[in-house]
């Protein structure tokens, strides 16, 4: 039972709040459960009325109609190839700087910290119409590189692998230094395999970041065929669509949202704990 | 130059006519609209007396031609929503993939021809064999800018009544001829709304009335045209806007929706269904919906069985209504291929050819062949708005159009959505056009 | 907070090698677009067709008296004044729900945590359909108790808040996890003391665990603001600032001014504008926390 709460009398009023929680989460779930119904029904039918939790009358259409086309799974492709190479790149950036702040000593090391820090108060929208013409003057748009290169540099990514190095404790690295192993090696054999429930916090972010990043790739990746998964369905939520696809449009949602939503599933251990590691204490 | 290439691809094709089934040479050409996605209905059809609407007659008219062209041409398309066209259009420029063939329409294009963004196409045309002494000189005009030609005008559009007989005649609206009476003042719109309401218990009027698209907005330029005021002045530098004119059609306007006249909740397809279910007894739209909703009337499957079209009638004393063009330009792309240009062109050829298949929508054809042929003529509804033609006013080729529009409404469309006085909305709308027509070069 | 001191290795080649690829991307990526956003603004640039003419400080000046932008600026003011006090209470009132051992509580973290999952528009899509005048997920139950219903996103007070309630729905997940962390360190040592002592439930949870949480408490507020200060997909999907611009926000209308009417050096103005308000809010939020734990 939740020792925030506990006292000696309280066995009753704990069921009744869990009760009361369990209640308002089937209420939070609600939205979604209709719009998997509406999506399993005929858009005949769903012209007429769109009320019900239960998908009667039933059909598969809408999802058949979707793997027809090359559509959706175009959009999940390049979402999962720009988040799968975000994650990466952001993991090795930030675990790179993260042990040179922690463990190296150099010049400038304060100022380069500090100058990291400011990054996290500068908001996308500052940056993103410079970064708009920069990557048109390169002829970059319409790219993975694109849609990856300007989020590797998160200055979160840094400041939490920093803080995670930090608190490692010195005697696991001096053994290896007592070998005189160079800081790659320490780097790789030590801290890594160390970090892994950092690495994975962040990476789980990153991705559910990336996949749901939207201005940068609506102004980035105007070309239908590369559209990622946000955009995409940004795309369809037009008049026209609504009026007479009803059920295709939540059914793409629906195709759509699953990855993220298996991958939440496996992994959402990692995210309290992960949180937990990150705000160290 | 010109026998050089002829030449050339003389040979080519000579090479290649004996291999079964490969082209002269292959060209993709990008093709960017609006118009709407219907991929499930119209994806392979390839026979345009099957399709109704614009966008199941374009789809199968692109279908058509990727099916029969003989230079291996092929059209790929892309749709956007036509809210977010504009901004996709633009973006290409920047982005890398700037479309062969887009549609625009003629009130943006100085925006874009102005800036040099646009191929000339005058010289092409005349290569391709498309008659440019054919369309109606007004719609030639639209498609000029500084003497040069920049589109194929396409279509003119404009305002119409849709009206619902069987409601009306409730109303005691239908004359013995069975053509419908419709107002002739500002007052007798509102008396005649008031006993449409009395009488059959629906809304009198039903438009789009929510944040998007505007429609009351032309409605009330149509009411300034009316009253002999151009909104907009040739120059693009001042707007008239804030006038005694204004605030009557504003009055009008606003007073149909505080006597519970018409509905203020309705979006774009909310109005269609509002009048296709019976609910209204005319709906403000356009000439684009023209053959969709007579198909629909005619399948028996909608409440709207007698379903007529009427000429936005002269509130305001003359007889004038807003009317826009749609065209297709040649985005200016340096790293288009003489192929891809040519294939283009001849996509754009075929897309004139069968200018009447569009007209089928019930946009006004531009193309004089067209209008005067028997075919057109036999069209359902066509006599019921004919004079709508010559009604149409444009508004003048000043940049910014989109921007200006954007402002007008969101400050017009608060006289109903959050009940702001015509005097506010007219103050407030006059400050944010001139502030956009402050940047007008 | 660090165990082993501060024992670094002066290394300054090694060190270079571990930094260059974060110091690169981040000069590339993110200082040089923040000066050229800077410069931008100073011109009248357009999107396409390549016109620039510099202007000084002309678009700032014009930024000063253009009444949609302030508008704009109220409206962000107002979003985030609806939707951070709320977002953080009910991510605590959750996390404190659901905190603690237990199958049906595990299932009930997931659930709480599942819609932030989403992209921005499949939370647009959902909410656009559940608010829906006609179509919408209440319709059925206004309709049989004869009342008409109430058109939320085109309503102009109403717009708003239903904005601020799909974005409460989307985004509780973070607060709450950063909550359930905090909830979890705090030493058991505290509530066996207050159970000793029959301390009843709400006192310990006003003298203990409040108490304890606040640096969280802090960094969620902190953390809110400057999210919803970019609000930008829920609005551009959802109503596309109206009805009327009463919920056209400031990033929209960054967007809209750079990408719809081209106007690129006005654009940048205005996000210059926007950091330097988030930037002042977040200041003054962290200063009022230190100021809170020197009381």
């Amino acid at each position: 039972m939740s020792s925030a709460f506990r006292t000696g009398t309280g066995r009753a009023t704990d069921w009744i709040l869990l009760g009361a929680t369990v209640v308002f989460s089937i209420l939070w779930l609600l939205p979604i459960i209709w719009v998997v119904a509406m999506s399993l029904k005929p858009n005949a039918e769903l012209m007429r009325s769109t009320a019900g939790f239960l998908p009667v009358p039933f059909t598969f259409d809408n999802y058949i109609g979707i793997t027809k086309l090359a559509t959706v799974p175009r959009w999940l492709m390049h979402s999962f190839v720009v988040a799968a190479s975000m994650t990466a790149m952001v993991l090795i950036v930030s675990s790179l700087a993260g042990y040179a702040f922690a463990r190296l000593d150099f010049p400038f090391k304060r100022t380069l910290f500090l100058l990291t820090l400011a990054g996290l108060m500068v908001p996308e929208q500052a940056v993103f119409i410079p970064l708009f013409t920069m990557f048109a003057d390169w002829g970059m748009h319409n790219t993975h590189a694109a849609l990856v290169m300007p989020r590797v540099a998160v200055p979160i990514g840094v400041f939490l692998m920093t803080q995670f190095f930090r608190a490692v404790p010195r005697e696991l690295e001096e053994a290896a230094e007592l070998d005189h192993a160079s800081h790659f090696t320490i780097f790789r054999r030590i801290m890594l395999p160390l970090s892994v429930p950092a690495l994975t916090t962040l990476g789980l972010f990153t991705f559910i970041f990336a996949w749901n990043d939207f201005l940068w790739p609506l102004v980035s990746a105007t070309r239908a065929d590369m559209f990622t998964v946000t955009v995409g369905l940004a795309s369809i939520q037009g008049n026209f669509a609504f009026s007479e696809g009803l059920g295709s449009v939540m059914a793409s949602a629906v195709f759509a949202s699953l990855p993220i939503v298996i991958l939440f599933l496996i992994f959402q251990r990692f995210i309290v704990a992960g949180v937990a590691l990150g705000t160290g204490k | 130059m010109h026998h050089s290439k002829t030449l050339a691809r003389l040979a080519l094709a000579t090479a290649l006519v004996g291999s079964a089934g490969s082209a002269a040479f292959s060209a993709d050409i990008s093709f960017l609209r609006f118009f709407g996605d219907c991929q499930t209905e119209y994806g392979t059809v390839t026979d345009v007396a099957a399709a109704n609407g614009e966008c199941g007659i374009i789809t199968v008219l692109t279908n058509k031609f990727n099916a029969e062209n003989t230079i291996g041409a092929k059209v790929v398309t892309q749709t956007v929503d036509w809210g977010a066209y504009y901004d996709q259009l633009t973006a290409t420029y920047s982005t890398g993939n700037i479309p062969d063939v887009a549609v625009m329409h003629s009130s943006v294009l100085p925006n874009f021809s102005d800036r040099d963004l646009l191929t000339p196409l005058g010289d092409a045309f005349a290569a391709a064999g498309i008659d440019t002494a054919d369309f109606v000189p007004a719609a030639l005009k639209n498609a000029t800018t500084k003497d040069t030609l920049y589109a194929l005008p396409y279509d003119l559009h404009a305002l119409l009544f849709h009206v619902n007989t069987d409601l009306m005649k409730e109303a005691g609206f239908v004359n013995d001829d069975g053509t419908v009476r419709l107002p002739t003042s500002p007052e007798e719109m509102l008396s005649m709304g008031r006993e449409f309401k009395e009488k059959t218990g629906k809304y009198f009027i039903a438009a789009e009335s929510q944040s998007s698209e505007g429609m009351m907005v032309r409605l009330w330029q149509s009411f300034m045209w009316q009253q002999g005021v151009d909104v907009l002045a040739a120059d693009g530098k001042t707007a008239s806007i804030n006038t005694p004119e204004g605030q009557k059609a504003a009055d009008l306007i606003k007073a149909l929706y505080d006597e519970g006249l018409a509905n203020t909740a309705l979006d774009y397809p909310g109005a269609e269904q509002a009048f296709l279910n019976g609910e209204a007894g005319i709906l403000i739209n356009g000439t684009w919906v023209v053959d969709s909703y007579n198909a629909q009337a005619a399948s028996g499957e909608a409440t709207l069985k007698n379903y007529q079209v009427a000429n936005v009638p002269p509130i305001f004393g003359a007889s004038k209504v807003w009317a826009d063009s749609h065209m297709w330009v040649m985005p200016k792309d340096e790293s288009r291929t003489p192929e891809e240009a040519e294939a283009a062109m001849a996509f754009m050829k075929f897309l004139n050819d069968n200018n009447f298949q569009w007209a089928r929508t019930g946009h006004l054809s531009v193309r004089q062949s067209v209008i005067d042929s028997p075919e057109f003529a036999a069209l359902p509804h066509r006599g019921e708005y004919s004079a709508t033609a010559e009604n149409a006013t444009a508004l003048p080729a000043v940049q910014n159009q989109r921007a200006i529009f954007a402002a007008m409404y969101s400050d017009f469309n608060a006289m109903w959505l959050t009940g702001t006085s015509s005097a506010d909305a007219l103050s407030a709308m006059q400050d944010s056009v001139d502030q956009i027509l402050r940047r007008n070069r | 907070m660090t165990r082993a001191g501060s024992s670094v290795t002066r290394a300054p080649g090694t060190a270079f090698l571990f930094l260059a690829p974060f110091l690169a991307v981040y000069a590339v990526f993110l200082v040089y677009p923040l000066f050229k956003g800077i410069w931008i603004s100073l011109h009248d640039w357009e999107l396409a067709g390549g016109y620039r003419e510099y202007i000084g400080f002309l678009n700032y000046e014009d930024l000063w008296f253009d009444k949609l932008f302030w508008r704009t600026v109220r409206n962000t003011l107002l979003f985030v004044a609806m939707t951070v006090p709320t977002m953080t209470l009910l991510a605590l009132v959750l996390a404190l729900a659901v905190h603690g051992p237990g199958r049906v509580k595990s299932v009930l973290r997931s659930v709480f945590f599942l819609s932030s999952v989403f992209s921005v528009s499949v939370v647009t899509l959902i909410w656009s359909m559940v608010l829906s005048a006609d179509q919408g997920l209440l319709v059925p139950l206004w309709d049989a108790m004869g009342i008409k219903p109430i058109n939320f996103l085109g309503h102009p007070t109403l717009a708003m808040p239903s904005i601020a309630l799909a974005t409460l729905w989307w985004g509780v997940g973070l607060p709450m996890a950063l909550f359930l962390a905090a909830l979890g360190q705090i030493p058991q040592e505290l509530y066996e003391a207050a159970e000793l002592d029959h301390a009843p439930r709400f006192t310990v949870l006003r003298r203990i665990t409040l108490p304890s949480i606040r640096h969280t408490v802090l960094l969620v507020v902190v953390l809110q603001i400057i999210g919803q200060f970019q609000i930008f997909g829920q609005v551009h999907l959802m109503t596309q600032g109206g009805p009327a611009n009463r919920t056209r926000t400031m990033v929209q209308y960054i967007y809209d001014t750079g990408f719809r009417d081209w106007q690129v050096g006005y654009a940048s103005a205005m996000a210059m504008a926007l950091f330097v308000l988030m930037f002042g809010f977040s200041m003054l939020q962290l200063w009022l926390g230190r100021k809170g734990d020197e009381a």
